[in-house]
This record gives structure tokens, sequence and C-alpha cells, in this order.
């Protein structure tokens, strides 16, 4: 009983183990700290069980009763009793989650927070495991099966991050496992009795065998890891820019607090576009039919080590924000957008359109920088936040800004905006570009033009990080970027012209899901430029990235696709689409999303650019399991097909039979045919042990071949006399092959075989047939050996490598020095 | 007294031919010893494996009868030595006299000089007199005042003894124990077996009716068909790992002898022969461990008190020591299933 007690522990802990891989899906621990609850009261139920000697379907009653009465407790419904006894509305309220968790599965993707249908639905899946895992290493004591529900739950996480598996957790999960098993068989070798180590006279002594010893350093090393894993992860503690940035990880971090605190938007975006996986991370809503990007950060501040990040200044957003006075030749609309932050984008910033007028739902920390136009706090973070804002869209016509005239030298703006460091090949160019060109209007559409296709620039996202001088030099040249390149390359350049620019940071507009809605991810961040206009018009927007390599792209009337052979063609839809203001937006069919996988993109990673939703990875678990559940059947069908194929093979035919001495007559085989009878022998007899093993007739390995087909004769076999000859037959011809000269020839082990198999199944219960077909335990038995063996050896050579390094130990070789 | 070397046995037999030669033997003995087929069986195994037996059981249970009667079923030289407290080891061995006539020493052979020798209640003789065996059983020669005499093949000491406790009896050395390659018990017949004995020997000793069926030139031949069995290396290498589990068994202070592997294979060899097969089997050392190894080992004190038999020991091992294997290692190291179902029932410390 007190193994069974320690099994039945174990269990409990390899499954939370197991179930380490969860972490990948949830934000916070809050799901192990629950689901440890349960399994611990799962566990409990069960040993209380077996201390009452219930049976084993008594057991499996009392672990699904105490997974309710856990579940209650921690999921309550408010109509309980005690707190934890269930009543019939607390499992309607347990229906509710259960409906729930199905809808949440597809809206959340990952990581998600504590969501109450979600927690539910892992920890009913955890505890569900944990009854398993007990019942099959406990009560049916096969602990190699209760490998396939804690592998189910690695499927999760395998399912979702289809590319690049976490593989600390499943270690974790694999340590549980292993613990498991090697308990299981120290467990069988204290049964066992003494055991015969060749060590000498006291194998008799009542010691813990090696393998124990193995358990136990393999349970620490599960659980150092299992504490360690929360901080190796970075992903865990930090959201999305703050892993990126080259400040530290605290969730709180400030824009502009010193130089720690600042974040580098620029090696945030590359960081978060090369990544292969998908991360939703904003949904927005507006009713603006076409908008342009969503926005949230600027880079204004030109270093010779590249555009960076100034502190941003301002006032409460929940105060009237400054309108934008009308112009003419500018068309302004006001609009009204609701965004959702997911919970993997944390930041001190939140996006929003340009140009934001009213916000609601924001406190007081979060402020408004009317110059840079970012919503920005020293104290909270985008995380989770959900706002509606008015804002007013501005639509420029090309000759408005044509005909705005250019900042005065002395303008503070226009002094702070157009400096540059300074990179000789860059002033060449611009000079060049902007020869003859009357208005800054003009100036800039030189530029931009100049990014183009036609000109050898592609798409790129494996170059280099970077806006140094030298960067955008090499830019120039190598003419392969992203959009990092292209934003910051212009904005160089458009103040090499003498006119203020800077680099601006949110999303395109990724993929619109319904009505006005978007979804955008990881994937569709991204940098344009700005270029200021004088005569009161501003900040315009300039999208120098090639918009066929950009999902959610949007080209403008004044700075057009320039791939495209007509320039600005209006496809005006309607009023919606005022006076030039065509975008045509998102563009994002099929065709649309190959080029992205051909190009840039896909360089390096080719990651989906999908966002991937929950519930796939439910149905690929169970799918998983089936397929796991499924494998060692295969596995003895195709062993003993290859066998089968072995044994059929024309027997070994006596060559010749010679006259031995004194006119004895013996058969010879030699050479091949007799290895072939020999490997047929051993390969029938294989497959009877394996078909004993899997019919659960004991297989004895003190016993002779003969000595267990006498065995089986007397105990097992006794009334089919075709097995009773079939099993002599077999035994006889295994025992040749091992021990004799010459093995047995011209026999037909075939027919054998099948007979002893149809006499041990015909005497087997249901049950054990079932078992023999569907999961034959001596696949599984083979697998555990090879396990505990492999676990034992690298046990031992751990061992010996502790010992050589403490061959070396200080203390030893001062102890081992000669006293003077 | 034609001095036989080794190289004049033969080779293999066809099969008939030993068996037919064997099986004689085993028949005319048969017709004395009552239902103990496997004990004569045995005692004739050792025979062919140039081997000793040691027979011991209480008194009166044909122990002197089988030794007999083997003894008379082979038409070669016997010599019977009923040892006494008083019996001096030159009566075993021989002696030098002075022959008035020549003027010279003259050795007189002792009893060992034959082809049987049957020696009756070895153990009543003081250690001194059994210790006279030790060379000739061994080496199969005699040394007699530096001379020494080879004696004939084959060469079979069988010795019949009462179980030590029994009173006036001398242990037999440990060095003389190890030389005997076999120790059998009689054991009581049958009931079956008791009455046919009774029918049959109530007037008469059927022991004198005897007449042998084979002849020294004959065991010659079985020895050296016995001798071509062949042993597949995984066999040797379980008989090496059963005298190792003696050595290593916490019951016994002492294990079996290299000796006792040597005769172990020896028997099996002959064992294998006598059912008709030309290659020994794990299962002929099973058969053989308890008859050739139980009675070199000795128990430790514990042991002993705990009443536990070197016999009941060694079975012990025998049913633990897995089958070494040839090939590739197999997973049947535990029970599958586990659930005690095994013989190795849990024990608790
Ligand atoms: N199994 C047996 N078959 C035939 N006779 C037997 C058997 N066992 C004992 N006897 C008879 O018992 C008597 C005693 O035998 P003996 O060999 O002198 O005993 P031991 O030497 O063991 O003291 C003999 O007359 C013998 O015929
Ligand atoms: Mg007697």
């Amino acid at each position: 009983m007190t193994a069974h007690r320690n099994l039945g522990f174990v269990a409990a802990a390899a499954t939370l183990l197991a179930a380490a891989p969860l972490s990948a899906i949830f934000l916070r621990w809050t799901w192990l700290i629950e689901a440890a609850i349960v399994v611990a009261v799962v566990a409990g139920a069960a040993a209380l069980s077996r201390l009452a000697r219930a049976p084993l379907w008594g057991q499996l009653i009392a672990m699904l009763a105490g997974l309710t009465l856990g579940l209650t407790w921690v999921f309550p419904g408010g109509t309980e009793l005690l707190a934890f006894l269930p009543t019939p509305s607390t499992f309607a309220h347990f229906g509710d989650l259960l409906g729930a968790s199905m809808q949440d599965m597809r809206t959340y993707s990952v990581k998600v927070d504590d969501v109450d249908s979600l927690l539910f639905l892992t920890v009913l899946g955890v505890g569900g495991v944990a009854v398993l895992v007990d019942v099959l290493s406990v009560g049916l004591r096969r602990p190699a099966l209760a490998g396939l529900p804690m592998l189910a739950i690695y499927s999760v996480p395998v399912a979702v991050y289809v590319d690049d598996v976490p593989a600390t957790p499943f270690v974790v999960g694999a340590c549980g496992f292993l613990w498991l098993l090697v308990t299981d068989n120290v467990d069988r070798v204290r049964r066992f009795g003494r055991r015969f180590t060749g060590e000498g006279r006291d194998v008799d002594v009542w010691e813990a065998s090696p393998l124990a010893a193995a358990g136990r350093r393999l349970a620490v090393v599960g659980v150092a890891l299992a504490v360690a894993l929360p901080l190796a992860v970075p992903g865990m503690t930090s959201g999305l820019l703050n892993a990126a940035g080259n400040g530290t990880g605290d969730g709180n971090g400030r824009p502009g607090q010193g130089n720690s605190g600042r974040i580098d938007l620029f090696a945030a975006l590359s960081g978060q576009l090369k990544q292969s996986t998908v991360t939703e991370l904003v949904k927005v809503t507006t009713n603006e039919p076409a908008p342009f990007y969503l926005r949230f950060g600027v880079a204004d501040d030109l270093r010779p080590n590249g555009f960076r990040d100034r502190t941003p200044t301002g006032r409460a957003v929940n105060q009237a924000l400054t309108d934008p006075t009308e112009r003419a030749g500018v068309e302004r609309q006001r609009y009204r957008a609701t965004v959702e932050v997911s919970k993997s984008l944390n930041m001190p910033l939140l996006p929003v359109y340009a140009q934001p007028v009213k916000t609601e739902d924001l406190g007081r920390s979060w402020r408004y920088d009317t110059s840079l136009q970012v919503i920005f706090s020293d104290r909270e973070n985008s995380r989770g936040k959900r706002y509606s804002f008015d804002y007013v869209r501005s639509t420029y016509s090309p000759s408005a800004l044509r005909a705005a005239r250019s900042l005065p030298t002395d303008d503070p703006l226009r002094r702070q905006q157009t400096a540059t460091p300074g990179a000789p090949a860059v002033d060449q160019l611009v000079r060049q570009l902007v020869k003859g060109k009357q208005n800054d209007y003009d100036k800039v559409r030189a530029i931009y033009d100049y990014f183009s296709v036609e000109n050898g620039f592609t798409y790129s996202l494996s170059t280099r990080d970077g806006t140094s001088g030298e960067d955008i030099t090499d830019f120039l040249s190598t003419k392969a970027g992203f959009c990092q390149q292209y934003a910051g390359a212009m904005a160089w350049l458009v103040r090499a012209a003498g006119i203020p620019a800077r680099v601006a940071f949110g999303f395109t507009n990724g993929t619109r899901s319904s009505g006005g809605t978007y979804v955008l991810t990881n994937q569709n961040l991204h940098a344009w430029t700005e270029v200021y206009f004088g005569s009161g018009i501003g900040w315009v927007p300039f999208d120098a990235t090639p918009a066929a390599s950009v999902p959610g792209s949007v080209r403008s009337a004044w700075a057009p696709d320039t791939e495209a052979p007509e320039e600005a063609t209006p496809s005006t839809g309607g009023a919606a689409a005022p006076d030039g203001a065509d975008a045509s937006a998102g563009p994002n069919s099929p065709d649309r999303l190959d080029k992205d996988a051909d190009q840039g993109l896909s360089v390096g990673d080719g990651g989906p650019t999908q966002q991937s939703p929950v519930w796939p990875w439910w149905v690929a678990g169970a799918l998983a399991l089936l397929v796991l559940l499924a494998v060692p059947a295969l596995r003895r069908s195709a062993l003993r097909r290859r066998r089968r194929v072995r044994v059929a093979a024309p027997p070994a035919t006596a060559l010749a039979a010679i006259p031995g001495q004194r006119g004895e007559v013996r058969d010879i085989v030699v050479g091949v045919d007799a290895d072939r009878a020999r490997a047929d022998a051993h390969a029938a007899w294989d497959e009877l042990l394996d078909t004993l093993v899997d019919f659960q007739v004991r297989v004895d390995r003190t016993e002779t071949p003969r000595a267990t087909a006498e065995r089986l004769v007397q105990e097992t076999l006794t009334e089919d006399a075709g097995a009773v000859t079939g099993v002599r037959l077999l035994g006889r011809a295994e025992e040749r092959a091992r021990y004799a000269r010459d093995p047995l020839a011209g026999e037909e082990l075939h027919p054998a075989l099948r007979s002893v198999r149809g006499a041990l199944a015909a005497r087997a219960d249901r049950r054990t047939r079932i078992m023999a077909a569907l999961l034959p335990p001596s696949v599984l038995l083979r697998w555990r050996t090879t396990v505990s063996e492999r676990s034992a050896r690298l046990v031992t050579a751990g061992g010996e490598v502790r010992q050589r390094l403490l061959r070396w130990s200080p203390r030893r070789l001062l102890a081992g020095r000669p006293a003077r | 007294m034609t001095q036989q070397t080794w190289d004049e046995v033969g080779g293999l037999l066809p099969h008939d031919e030993f068996r037919a030669a064997s099986e004689a033997i085993v028949a005319n003995i048969e017709q004395v010893i009552e239902g103990k087929t496997a004990t004569v069986r045995l005692a004739l195994a050792v025979l062919l494996a140039e081997g000793h037996l040691l027979i011991e059981d209480v008194p009166g249970v044909g122990k002197t009868k089988l030794a007999k009667a083997l003894a008379r079923s082979i038409d070669c030289s016997v010599r019977r030595i009923q040892f006494t407290p008083d019996l001096l080891p030159s009566d075993v061995t021989g002696v030098s006299v002075y022959n008035q006539e020549t003027h010279d020493f003259e050795f007189r052979p002792g009893a060992v000089f034959a082809n049987l020798v049957v020696g009756d209640e070895i153990n009543r003789a003081s250690p001194k007199t059994q210790s006279a065996l030790l060379e000739c059983m061994e080496e199969r020669q005699v040394t007699v005042d530096g001379v020494t005499y080879q004696l004939q093949t084959p060469f079979m000491v069988i010795a019949t003894q009462n179980p030590i406790e029994m009173e006036g009896t001398y242990p037999l050395p440990e060095a003389q124990r190890d030389r005997f390659t076999a120790r059998i018990a009689m054991g009581y017949p049958d009931a079956g077996a008791e009455l046919a004995m009774l029918d049959g020997h109530g007037a008469t000793d059927p022991l004198t009716e005897l007449r042998p069926v084979s002849d020294a030139a004959t065991v010659r031949q079985l020895i050296g068909h016995v001798r071509q069995v062949h042993v597949a290396d995984a066999v040797k290498q379980y008989a090496i790992d059963l005298v190792t589990a003696t050595r290593e068994a916490p019951d016994l202070r002492l294990g079996a002898s290299p000796r006792a592997t040597l005769q172990l294979l020896r028997t099996a060899r002959a064992v294998a022969a006598l059912e008709g097969r030309d290659y020994v089997l794990p299962d002929d050392l099973q058969a053989l461990a308890v008859p050739v190894l139980a009675h070199r080992i000795i128990p430790t004190a514990d042991a002993q008190l705990a009443r536990r038999t070197t016999d009941a020991i060694v079975a012990e091992l025998v049913h633990r020591l897995p089958l070494p294997n040839d090939r590739k290692r197999s997973p049947y190291d535990t029970r599958p299933g586990g659930t005690g179902r095994g013989p190795y029932e849990p024990r608790r410390p």
C-alpha cells in the first residue's frame, strides 16, 4: 500500500509537470494553481479510496467525485452547499463555462489572460488527465500508457505554435513522465525481492535500487525546471515592446525615462516582424470606410546611430484636444473608432488614428503629445485596454501640398526636424533628386518615387537593422529592405532636402474581418514617413515601402503606389471617400498573400501570416491523442508482419543428407541457410513471447524455451492439441537455433504460431483480447524497458562524470598533498 | 593391466549404437533397483562424464545395491572397499612390501587399482584414510614411496555414505567432497516400487544373477561420444553464471569451484547424450545443478540456523538466474503485469 500511495503521489505530480506546456497558452500562472488544487483533490480521493481497499471502479468514481468537488470549489456558481458541494445549478454553471470556453477559444489568441471559461476548461482537462494517469499507472500498472494523455497536453501548444514549439515545458513534462516510469520500475524491483547485482554478498540488504536514485534525481531536476521555467521564458512576464525594448522587461517601462526606459521602436518593429508566430495585438473598429494606418509612435530624433523617439509631453487626453483647423485643399472628416488592445501588446503608448480629438474610457494618466500626435502614459500601459475616440482624418490634394510654403529656415521645428548627422552619399543623391523641383511637395515626391521597384528597390526582411547614416547608405546601394529602411531612408533624404520629416510607427490595415473591424497582428506592424508641410497643413504621411509587399498597405492620392502604372486612380467609393482620399484599402487578396510568402516576409522564417484561432488546438490535441493511442497497435502489427515474412520465407533446406561417421545419416545445413533457419526460429520465438505478453501470460527469463513450452502445454494450452504441438515445435526450433550445431530445418513455424495465438486468444477474457489488439502490452513493455534502461544509463553516466569531477575537487587535491 | 590412453577413446558414435549400449546398462541395473530410473541414469551419466559418484542417504535404501549393480553391469575390474574406522590409507592405495625372494621392494596395489571402485560407507573411515583417495580421484594415479602408478580408464569411484548427522561418521573434508562429480540421494521407493521390490527380491537377491551387459572398451567408446557433444557459448555462459551465483549468494560461505564448472558441463554432456541429443541445453544444467553443486558448497551460519539445506539454496539460485541471451537484449526482465503472479512473490523485509 505504501508503494501505491507513493506511486499515486508521483502520478499526480507527473500530471502537473506534464501540464507545464500549457504555460505557453496562458499569460499568468493562475491556471497552474487551480489545476494543482484540483489534481491534489483527485489524488487525495484516489489515496483514500485505495486506503479503503476500493476496487478499480471504486477508485475511478472516487477520483471523479474529487474532480467534481475540486472544480466546484474553484469555479463556484454561487449556489453551492458549504462552498464545495455542487447543486444542479452548479452543473448548469459548468455547462455555461464550457459553452463560453468554446466561444472564447475562437476569439482569444495566445497568450490568453485568466478568462474563467478557459481556466475551467484547462483545469477540467488537467484534472481529467490526472484521473486517467492515476488509473493507468496505479490501477492498471501501465504507467507507459499514462504518457499518452500527458503527451496530449503537449500537443496543445504544438498545435498553437506551429513552427516554434516551446521546448522547455516539454522537457519538464517528459521529466514528469520519466519520474513516473522510474518510480513504477523501482516498485517492481522491490517486489522482485532480492536482486542479483553481481556486487557481492550483501545483495540481500534491503536497499533502494539505483533506479530509485535515478528517480529522485530526475524529480529534483523536474522541480528545478518547473521553478526556473517562468523566469527563463521572457514572454511570460513581459509584453511585446518590453521584451524587445532596449530597456528592461519591466511592465511599466516609461518612454523617455532616462536612456534606459526608452523604447527602441525600430528594434521592436523588426523583432516582431521577423517573428514567425502570429499574435493578435489590436482589434480596431471604425466607421471610416478606408482608414489610413493606426499609429502609436514617432521617432524624430535623428542621431548618428539612427532615428530615435523622444520623451513625449502633453496634457491629459480626457481634456479637450485641439481640433485641426480647416484649410483649403485639405479635406477633413470626423470619424469614430474603438480599439481593443490584446494582452500581448504591452507598451506605454496607445494606438490611435491620426488625429484624435476626443477620447473615451481613458483615465487621467493617459496624455496626448500634440506635436508627436501620440497618446502616452508614464504610469499605465496598453495591455488589454479598450477605448473609443473621435478623430479627424485629413486628406490632402497634391495641389494644396504643392501650394504650401516651406517653413522659414529659422523656424525651430524646421531647425530641429531637418537635422541629419550628414552622409555624403545621401546628400549627393538628394541634390540630384530635387534638382529643378520648385516646391516642397515636388521634392518630396521625387524622393518618394525614387524608392520604386523600377529603381531596383525590393522588399526584404532579412536585412540588418538600423537607420544610421551607414545603414541608410547601405540601403541605398543594396536597395533591399523593409519598412524600417524605407521609412528611415525617406525621412533622412527629405530632411537632407531641407524639409522636416520623421518616422511614424503603427499598423497597416491588416485583415479586415467584418464591417469596419480590423484585426491587427505583429505581422502588421509598420513604419512610414511623415513630412511637415507649412501653411498650417502639418504632418503628412508618405509610405515608401512597396505596397505589394505589405499586407493591408494603403496608398493615397498625394503618395500613390509607385508600382501602379496609372497614378492615383481613385476608385472613389461613392461618398465615403472624399476627393483624393483614395485608399485602395488593405488589399488582402490571396495572390497578395502569396506574394508576401515569396518575398520578404518569408525570408528566413516562413511563418503563417494568418491569425491562429484557439479552437484547432483542442481538435489537434484530440487527434494527436487518437494517433498516439493507435501507435502501439500499429507498431505491433508491423512487427508481426515483419516476423511473418521471416518465418514464411522458404525454410532452410537440407543441402545434403550425407552419411555421418559409422553409417549415421545427418542433415547438413550449412552457411546462409543455417543462419536463415536460425533467424526464422528466433523470429518465431520472439513473436510467441510477445504474444504471451499481449495475452497476459507470464514470460520468465529464467526459463529455457523447452521449459516455457512445457509450462504453456501444462497450464495454458491444455485442451488444444494443435497448439500443444505448435508450441512444442516452436520451443524445439528455438532451442535448436540457440544451442545446437544445426538449427531445425524444414518445419513450418508460421502455422504453429497461428494455432498458439488462436488458442491463447480463445482462452483470454475479453478485456485482455481488446488490450492485446489495441494497446499491445508487449510494445509498451519494450518501450518502457528502453526508456528505463536509457534513463538508468544516463544516471550512471552522470554519476561517472560527477566522480570524475570530484577527483579534481580542490579539497581532495589538497587532502592528497603530502603534509610537510 | 594395460594402460589405455585417452586418445584411444573414440569420437561420435552413431546414435543407435550409443543408445543401445547405454540403455542396456540402465535396464540391467533396473533389474535390481526398483523405481529409480532417474537416479540410475544419473549414475551412468557420471560414469560417462568420467566423474565419481557419491551416493548419500539414510541406511537401507539401496545405496550399496546401486553401486554394486552398476559395477556388475560392466565387465571390467571392480574392487570394493568397506570403509571402517580402522581402515588404513595403504589398504586403499597399495603398499610397497619387501619381497624375501627377490630381495627387493615390491608394490602391492591397493583397492583403487580397478575400473570401478565401490567405496561403501566412506564416511566411516578416518579423514586420513579418506584423504588417500584425493590424488587418485582427481589425477587418476597413485604415488607410493615416490613412485607414481597410473590408474585405468575408465576409472570411477562410487562411494556411499550416510548423512553426517548419523552416528559414527566422519564428515568428508571439503577437498574430498569437491572431487565427487555428483552427489545423489536414493530416496525411498514409492509404494509401487516397494511392492515390486518385495515381490522380486523377497526370496533371492537378483544381484547375484546380474550379468554384465557392457565392457570397458564399450564404456570408453561411450565416453568418447560424450566428449563430442556440442556446447553452445550461451550454455557455457549459463554454467559460469550458475557457479558465479553460488559464489555470490548471500546464504553461502563457500561457493562452487572451477572444478565444479568443468564437471557440471561434462555431466551435462553425458546427460544430453543419454537423452539422444548431440548438444547441451540449459535444461540439462538446471537439472544437474543440485546433484553437481550442492555437496560442494557451505552455507553460512545463518542459513544453517534457518535449516536451509544446500540443495534448497542451489535450487533457488537456479530458479532465479536468468538465462543468458546471446542475442539482443530481451525486454522480459521484469514480469509484465507485475502483480506478483510470477514465482517471485514480493518479500517483505
Ligand atoms: N529401490 C530399491 N529397489 C530394490 N531394492 C531396494 C531398494 N531400496 C532398498 N532396497 C533393498 O534394501 C536393502 C538394503 O540395501 P543397501 O543397498 O544395503 O542399503 P544401504 O547401502 O543404503 O544401507 C537391499 O536388500 C535392497 O535390495
Ligand atoms: Mg550399505
